[in-house]
């Protein structure tokens, strides 16, 4: 009886095994794993879907065996369909191996199809996948196809992919004038009735055709080389324009991305003379009605060292210091104007005024929350208080004269 | 209701036993009486044991008689033959010519055998088991009784540091396989009336020495008892290590955790006693059981109790983590590997499925050619004689290090995991945990090629509820955790420091006074004096 009770127990427990088999198993080699997805329109209006393809032996280095460092560390695949998920299985004819998009960390998306349509319609399949994470970061190709952007292959990162995200993220902290949006930010923002999106563009210089062989990489001046555009503002989820420069450091101080800049700022008649290493900032936006119209109230705090004095200037007397920070607080307040001088041609609320707004007084934003971005938005006054300080002059104090 | 049931079904075994005990004694073994003549009984002796060439029977004259009336009969090599010479053979010489009426036997006792031990024997039963066990036999020509007298010895090896279970800090002594050694080590150190033991003989051929040691008024009554039922009951023919025991009175024989601890350390089993636990204490090994043992013990080591407590607590939360890295990292790396590649960073994945690309096998078979080639490693580094040791390492690291991944038969994280895997299953403190983990292992590895993680979860639940069900002498084998002691919790993962630790362990001890005095904990003097003192001194001499 009681082996008999014991027997049965094992059939049931190798049956569990066995019958099941190894359930939704996918091994290492049955993948191709998706490092970036670039979407297109052709002229047949049918989206066509660029993937870069890791190809593992080729990225990692000292491994005997296999092909060794030959072939290129990426492979494009590319795939047409009506929708994204059409294009995503039409691959297939082209691939050995199943799309693998968990390590997708990398959307582009063509500047014609942005201007074309609201990207939102895009972006549903990415975030309805399973697989495809919602971290992963969207860029626009700047007058390029995407498909150019996945193609170009990169010297030091040897994943385009991942050259593009950390471009990015590296000139965000440290320049401020490109932001690194992902896919759960991008779709929050195009749902609030009160933000528009705004996302960075990366651009490609020189030939397509010459940066997708290896030879590319193997030069210390790539001919084809990916770098950061300028920031592309949307409206109701299309493409409308374009900023750069100083509007675009601007619109970083307002959505209190800035992590840290370098801004110059011209001391005593000369032109670009000194130049403030900003390394914190904190930026609030309060609005506020007054007579029936919309007024934010913009207080930044930045906080920075002296890097560069190319003037005379007496940077141990705290009056001089007082009116660096001036000069300062001015050129901060210039930038920021000019992006909300910019924004509010494009009509796109960009900055989140009208958040803002729906926080102070819902009941007016209500009934301005259609009408926002066209009517009310152009109409805001601003009011811009900087607080700059200098916290540190840096190893010297005083710049050196030449006597002669 | 089921309780109830339960404490029933207990009580009913309880009355088989008994009855079968009854059963045994009610019928005694016919014990022959020993011969009343000298000649016969030394023929006898000699009938029984074969003849054996060990048995040495020394004829002598005792008192002024003709020819001989004594016979002292001895095993050599594990009797001490010096101590027969000096205190039986030359003391019984010297009193030849020494004339007294009283009988031969009461002689021998009061003024001849110079030695402590001495017992009349009646039987010829117990006569062999006394000669067996190394005692020498004095026969009395014309008495129906004889003689034994204590003078075990003979070749031992002496007190070692232990092989197994070594410590930097802590006692070099370890046990040997002589009973009386092993119990007095542990004597040693508790100095205290209350250690009581217990000796029996188990095995129907090898009449095997067993003590049970405990102490009176710390252990609780009831496992004590239940230990001395336990083998009592035990019906084999030999016992040849504390192992034979092991199996017969372990609580649950379905499992590959053991539920009692062995050890080499006498410091080991003495603080054992002291918080209430029974050692048994084999003759031929020197490995002493304890009972009851519970899981956390198996991470505990004596060390953690010479040296600081918040290192000690450092050190147990590492042996977790050992046990959780032993059992789960080849299962977790085939779950990585098959099933869950959106896990871990992508340039880690990047690295593995490099690695993979070459490799002909899924993950589950190589990492099973990996385990297994490794598990027949260790098994030839165990068994192999140590001067070919050295070949089986070369062999080892050429084979599964080098050759099987140049030869992309494997990957070279497997090897890392296999590896690590290998690296954690030895640092686990306790053998018997260790090698019991090692089985569980390719149980994990399956559940991880079946199921993925969701496997390996399964797996872990399946083995929580296994350590819940086990019990060590009707202890719950997660105590103080699974059920919840909240004051036992001091000496489990974390180790407070000894003055913290009051109460003993609740489930297996009486827990009559605490362990340790109130405001033991140690601090600096209050006053300020002794800084004060020196420094006005120093003014003083200044001045």
């Amino acid at each position: 009886m009681k082996i008999e009770r014991l027997l049965f127990f094992l059939i049931f427990i190798v049956s569990i095994f066995l019958l099941s088999g190894c359930w939704s198993k996918k091994e290492l080699t049955d993948l191709a794993i998706v490092a970036a997805l670039g979407i297109d329109k052709n002229e047949q209006g049918r989206y066509v879907g660029t993937m870069q393809i890791i190809n593992p032996g080729n990225v990692a280095s000292g491994l005997q065996g296999g092909g060794g460092n030959q072939g290129p560390p990426v492979s494009i695949v590319s795939g047409t369909g009506d929708t994204i998920v059409e294009l995503s299985r039409n691959t297939s004819r082209k691939l050995s191996r199943r799309l693998y998009y968990a390590h997708t960390n990398l959307v582009v998306i063509s500047e014609e199809l942005a201007k074309e349509e609201a990207i939102n319609e895009i972006l549903d399949s990415l975030e309805r996948d399973a697989q495809f994470r919602s971290t992963a970061i969207i860029v626009i190709a700047q007058g390029k196809k995407a498909s150019d952007i996945v193609k170009v292959l990169t010297a030091i990162d040897k994943i385009p992919a991942n050259k593009v995200i950390k471009t990015l993220r590296i000139t965000e902290k440290t320049w401020g004038e490109n932001i690194a949006v992902n896919v759960q930010e991008a779709i929050k923002t195009l749902v609030s009735p009160g933000k528009e999106l705004v996302v960075s563009g990366f651009r490609l210089s020189g030939d397509v055709s010459k940066g997708t062989k290896t030879e590319n990489t193997q030069q210390t001046e790539p001919s084809a080389l990916l770098y950061a555009g300028s920031l592309a503002i949307f409206k109701n989820g299309k493409l409308v324009d374009w900023i750069d420069g100083e509007a675009s450091r601007g619109s970083l101080f307002l959505l209190d991305k800035l992590k840290s800049s370098a801004i110059a700022i011209n001391w005593k008649g000369k032109e670009e003379a000194v130049t403030y290493e900003l390394i914190r900032q904190k930026t609030k936006i309060m609005a506020k009605m007054e007579n029936g119209t919309p007024r934010v109230s913009i207080k930044v705090e930045a906080e920075g060292n002296l890097g560069e004095i190319r003037a005379a200037a007496d940077v141990t007397d705290p009056d001089v210091l007082l009116n660096i920070e001036k000069a300062i607080e001015k050129e901060i307040k210039k930038e920021i104007n000019q992006a909300v001088q910019q924004a509010k041609t494009y009509k796109a609320d960009i900055f989140g005024f009208g958040e803002a707004l729906h926080r102070t007084n819902p009941k007016v934003w209500k009934k301005m929350k259609s009408n926002w971005n066209d009517v009310y938005f152009p109409e805001v006054k601003t009011e811009i208080v900087v607080d700059a300080f200098v916290r540190r002059t840096g190893l010297r104090n005083n710049p050196h004269k030449v006597n002669k | 209701m089921t309780m109830s049931l339960f404490s029933l079904s207990k009580k009913m075994k309880k009355l088989k036993l008994q009855k079968k005990q009854t059963q045994q004694t009610g019928h005694p073994q016919p014990v022959k009486a020993i011969h009343s003549a000298l000649q016969d009984q030394i023929d006898y002796i000699k009938e029984k044991t074969g003849n054996s060439t060990d048995v040495n029977i020394r004829k002598l004259q005792l008192g002024d008689g003709i020819g001989p009336n004594v016979a002292v009969v001895f095993i050599e090599g594990i009797a001490d033959s010096k101590a027969i010479n000096d205190f039986i053979i030359e003391s019984t010489m010297n009193h030849r010519t020494v004339h007294n009426s009283r009988p031969l036997f009461e002689i021998l006792l009061e003024d001849v055998v110079a030695l402590g031990d001495v017992k009349e024997i009646t039987d010829w039963e117990n006569l062999f088991l006394s000669l067996m066990s190394g005692e020498s036999i004095i026969l009395v020509d014309g008495s129906h009784k004889a003689l034994s007298a204590s003078t075990r010895g003979g070749e031992q090896r002496s007190i070692q540091e232990p092989s197994s279970q070594v410590t930097v800090r802590g006692p070099r002594d370890g046990f040997t396989e002589s009973i009386r050694t092993n119990t007095a080590l542990i004597r040693r150190r508790i100095q205290n009336p209350n250690l009581w033991m217990e000796n029996m003989k188990i095995g129907s051929v090898t009449k095997t020495d067993v003590s049970i040691m405990y102490i009176k008024g710390i252990a609780k009554e009831d496992i004590v008892q239940e230990v001395r039922n336990r083998l009592k009951s035990i019906e084999i023919d030999s016992i040849l290590e504390s192992g034979y025991i092991e199996q017969f009175i372990e609580d649950e024989a379905l499992t590959t955790f053991p539920t009692l601890y062995h050890t080499e350390r006498p410091d080991m089993v003495a603080g054992n006693l002291l918080e209430g636990r029974v050692a048994i204490v084999v003759n031929g090994t020197p490995f002493v059981l304890i009972a009851p043992a519970v899981f956390i013990q198996f991470f505990q080591s004596v060390e953690d109790y010479y040296g600081r407590a918040d290192i000690a607590t450092a050190l147990r939360f590492l042996r977790i983590l050992i046990f959780f890295i032993s059992i789960i990292a080849p299962a977790a790396y085939i779950a990585i590997t098959t099933f869950h590649q959106e896990m871990i960073p992508t340039q880690l994945l990047i690295a593995i499925a490099a690695q993979r690309e070459t490799v002909p096998f899924p993950a589950l078979v190589e990492a099973l050619i990996m385990e297994v080639s490794f598990e027949i490693l260790r098994e030839a580094g165990v068994r192999m004689p140590r001067a070919v040791g050295s070949a089986i390492s070369i062999v080892g690291a050429l084979v599964i290090g080098q050759a099987a991944v140049q030869a992309g038969i494997v990957s070279p994280a497997m090897v890392i995991v296999v590896a690590i895997t290998a690296i954690a299953n030895f640092a686990t403190p306790a053998f018997a945990v260790a090698i019991s983990s090692r089985l569980i292992r390719f149980g994990f590895m399956f559940a991880a090629a079946t199921f993925g993680f969701y496997g390996i979860i399964l797996g872990v639940i399946i083995l929580a509820v296994h350590l819940c069900s086990l019990r060590s002498f009707g202890v719950p084998y997660l105590t103080p955790m699974a059920p919840l002691i909240v004051e036992n919790l001091g000496d489990t993962i974390v180790r407070l420091p000894l003055w913290a630790q009051k109460k003993r362990p609740r489930l297996f001890s009486s827990e009559l006074e605490n362990r340790v005095g109130e405001n033991q904990k140690p601090q600096p003097p209050k006053s300020k004096g002794m800084v004060n003192s020196i420094i006005e001194k120093g003014d003083q001499d200044e001045n």
